[in-house]
């Protein structure tokens, strides 16, 4: 039998096997760890490691082949469809390649975060509550986008998108926020102004974020945890600070060499 | 040709073709030469179809003679399978090369079609077994994709002998075509004087009765003037227009994939909807007007909407649908993780995304629902074809200059208009 760890933690992954039917992909393979409430989690590993299907199975995007997931206590892999879309409500997601509908306004996009609390003919019509408008714009005043609330999202550069998409993700008021690689697409300089609004979230808000990211350098800046992934293997799970030279071999393969982000 | 230099590698680089594959490749190269096979007769029997020729008799095919036409391009096609790269196998990628890689002798070329003759039947009671088919296992063989040689550029097309097979395939289509038409260019000139008269008094335009009823129709319970008419005939398109969309429109989100999802009902839903949509659009708005009005009454508008509206719905229907599925799936997913349900991923995420094209579709099939209005009532759809074809058959053809002139200005301004919005909102 399966025994819960004893203090309860906020996220538990046990033996979560992810096989993608054509071609016999194995991208995740017996994967188990925990998250504590509050926690920054960051999954570091090669591009297909299985970072992306981690992060999709946890609110099911993406169904899971074999194991369980349990958040805040309860089994989210053995809901309903029905019952898992209320429970995506409290996960916010940013992702990649922000996944903004481009020809909407920024406050379009960003309202489209309380669909999951609309009543079905309301969320139809488009008919938001006048709150959840207040609501909007004090989300995009928070990322510094007030002003370009009513521009097009194909009008913005790719790290006003990002805060567009961190917007709509506060718009959920989320428990639990998961970066799939938030900063990939951006340079530098934008990608540590919007590591930092994932931080403001995770420190003044009590999010827990677990966020994939290429850089082992955001990732030791940002996380309070790091896990590697490896061909779907959890190879490293512990402080940022554990992982030294022969662990980075180890995750990143003998040639690979540490490019900092400053 | 090339059986030393390519097939070295290829012995465990390639694996054999497929047979769904070669037997697509077999029926093509079957076709081409049934066709030329056809071709051939029919310039036979157009030529010397009453020549006698003496030792022959006259050419004419006798019953059993299709039989024959038959066998014969099949082994044809057989025998240029077997010799070197045919249409076919060039149309799927591949040729024929030996298993060890050396040189295939005409020798192995010929037992090849023999064996094919006695190994075809026996593919029927399962004889095959393997990828290679037993008569290319005897003779050493094996279809497999060519593996292009970037050694070698590619010949001129016109030069190989694709090119060659491609010109007279062109050629004996065109000759054929000719006389299968029967054009005769010389009726064109010869009876100019005719047409010359009726241009002649469509172009003094009658229009007493543009804007007064013409009585001649009042015996039709509609008496109606030219401008009575272009009305109608303009918001007979405008209606059938909002109609089709307005019901093409929530059906086209059941016709796409990525909405449908990939259970067993999504699959069942999408074929159903997508069968409907490339069913009723194939059947032409002139055949769905001569339908309804029969159903509806001649000569009634209601028929020409009702047809203009089915075709409508059919032909918008698979353009949004197509639309719908090109859509990117970034903002999907996105509205899935916020918690939405799937009309919230199609009412945030896919409708924001098409809604521009699908107004730029709607606005063209406009265009083309005014041009088919005007002409509907040639098989009873009412507008102002009525006149039109009325006056035709009268022979009075100053007033059909008239109609001619006003439904020219009426496609014209709808043509205008309509290009001008879709500038706009595109």
């Amino acid at each position: 039998m399966v025994c819960l760890p004893m203090a309860n933690p906020y996220l538990v992954v046990e033996h979560l096997t992810k096989v993608y039917e054509r071609g016999q992909v194995l991208a995740l393979r017996d994967l188990s760890f925990t998250v504590d409430k509050g926690e920054f989690l960051v999954v570091i590993g090669l591009s297909g490691s299985g970072k992306s299907t981690l992060l999709r199975c946890i609110n099911r995007l993406i169904e899971p082949t074999k194991g369980k997931i349990w958040l805040d206590g309860g089994e989210v892999t053995r809901l309903s469809q029905a019952r898992m879309r209320r429970v995506r409500r409290k996960i916010g997601m940013i992702f990649q390649q922000f996944n903004l509908v481009d020809r909407s306004t920024a406050i379009a996009n960003v309202l489209t975060g309380r669909l999951g609390y609309l009543p079905g003919w309301r969320a139809l019509l488009g008919w938001f509550p006048e709150e959840d408008r207040e609501k909007a714009l004090a989300s995009l005043e928070r990322v510094g986008l007030r002003d370009k609330a009513y521009v097009r999202v194909d009008q913005l550069s790719g790290g006003q998108r990002q805060r567009v998409g961190i917007a709509r993700a506060l718009m959920q008021e989320p428990e639990l926020l998961l970066a799939d690689e938030p900063v990939s697409a951006l340079d530098p300089a934008t990608s540590h102004s919007i590591m930092q609004y994932l931080e403001q979230m995770n420190k003044e808000d009590g999010v827990t974020v677990i966020a994939s990211l290429h850089f082992l350098s955001l990732a030791r800046r940002y996380g309070t945890r790091i896990i590697a992934l490896k061909d779907g293997q959890l190879v490293f799970d512990g402080s940022p600070q554990a992982i030294d030279n022969v662990k980075f071999k180890e995750i990143y393969g003998e040639d690979a060499e540490e490019v900092e982000v400053r | 040709m090339n059986g030393g230099s390519a097939a070295v590698g290829s012995a465990s680089a390639g694996r054999g073709v497929a047979l769904s594959r070669r037997a697509l490749s077999f029926a093509l190269d079957w076709m081409t030469w049934g066709y030329v096979a056809y071709c051939v007769m029919y310039l036979l029997n157009y030529y010397w179809y009453t020549v006698h020729v003496d030792w022959w008799g006259t050419l004419t095919l006798p019953t059993w003679g299709w039989p024959v036409v038959i066998l014969a391009t099949l082994e044809l096609a057989v025998g240029c399978r077997s010799f070197g790269r045919s249409l076919g196998q060039r149309a799927i990628g591949a040729e024929f090369q030996d298993r060890e890689g050396g040189r295939i002798t005409i020798g192995r070329r010929l037992t090849r079609i023999l064996l094919w003759h006695i190994s075809v039947p026996l593919f029927a009671i399962g004889f095959w077994r393997g990828e290679d088919p037993w008569h290319d296992r005897v003779v050493g063989v094996s279809l497999r994709p060519i593996s292009p040689d970037p050694e070698r550029p590619g010949r001129r097309a016109l030069a190989t002998q694709w090119g060659i097979l491609a010109l007279f395939l062109g050629a004996l289509t065109l000759w054929v075509g000719w006389l299968i038409i029967g054009i005769n260019f010389q009726v064109l000139i010869r009876r100019a004087p005719q047409a010359g008269r009726i241009w002649g008094e469509m172009l003094r335009p009658d229009f007493r009765y543009f804007t007064t009823p013409d009585p001649v129709f009042s015996l039709r319970s509609q008496s109606y003037s030219i401008l009575d008419l272009a009305v109608v005939t303009v918001f007979m398109a405008l209606m059938a227009t909002i109609l089709g969309a307005a019901i093409a429109f929530p059906l086209s989100f059941f016709g796409a994939r990525n909405v449908m999802g990939f259970s067993p009902v999504g699959w069942a839903v999408y074929g159903i909807v997508r069968g409907f949509f490339n069913v009723f659009r194939s059947i032409e708005t002139i055949i769905w007007g001569s339908i309804f009005a029969v159903w509806v009454g001649y000569g009634t508008t209601l028929a020409g909407i009702l047809a203009l509206t089915v075709h409508t719905i059919a032909a918008l229907g698979k353009l949004y649908s197509e639309q719908v599925e090109g859509v990117s799936p970034g903002p999907l997913e996105a509205v899935w993780a916020v918690g939405g349900s799937r009309v919230q991923v199609v009412r945030h995420a896919v409708i924001p995304q098409v809604l521009p094209s699908f107004w730029a579709f709607t606005l063209y099939r406009w265009d083309i629902n005014v041009r088919m209005s005007t002409v509907i009532a040639l098989v009873g759809g009412g507008g102002i074809g009525d006149m039109l074809f009325y006056y035709k058959n009268q022979g009075d053809w100053p007033k059909v200059g008239a109609v001619v002139i006003v439904i020219v200005a009426i496609v014209w301004a709808m043509d205008y208009i309509s290009g001008w919005l879709r500038e706009r909102i595109a």
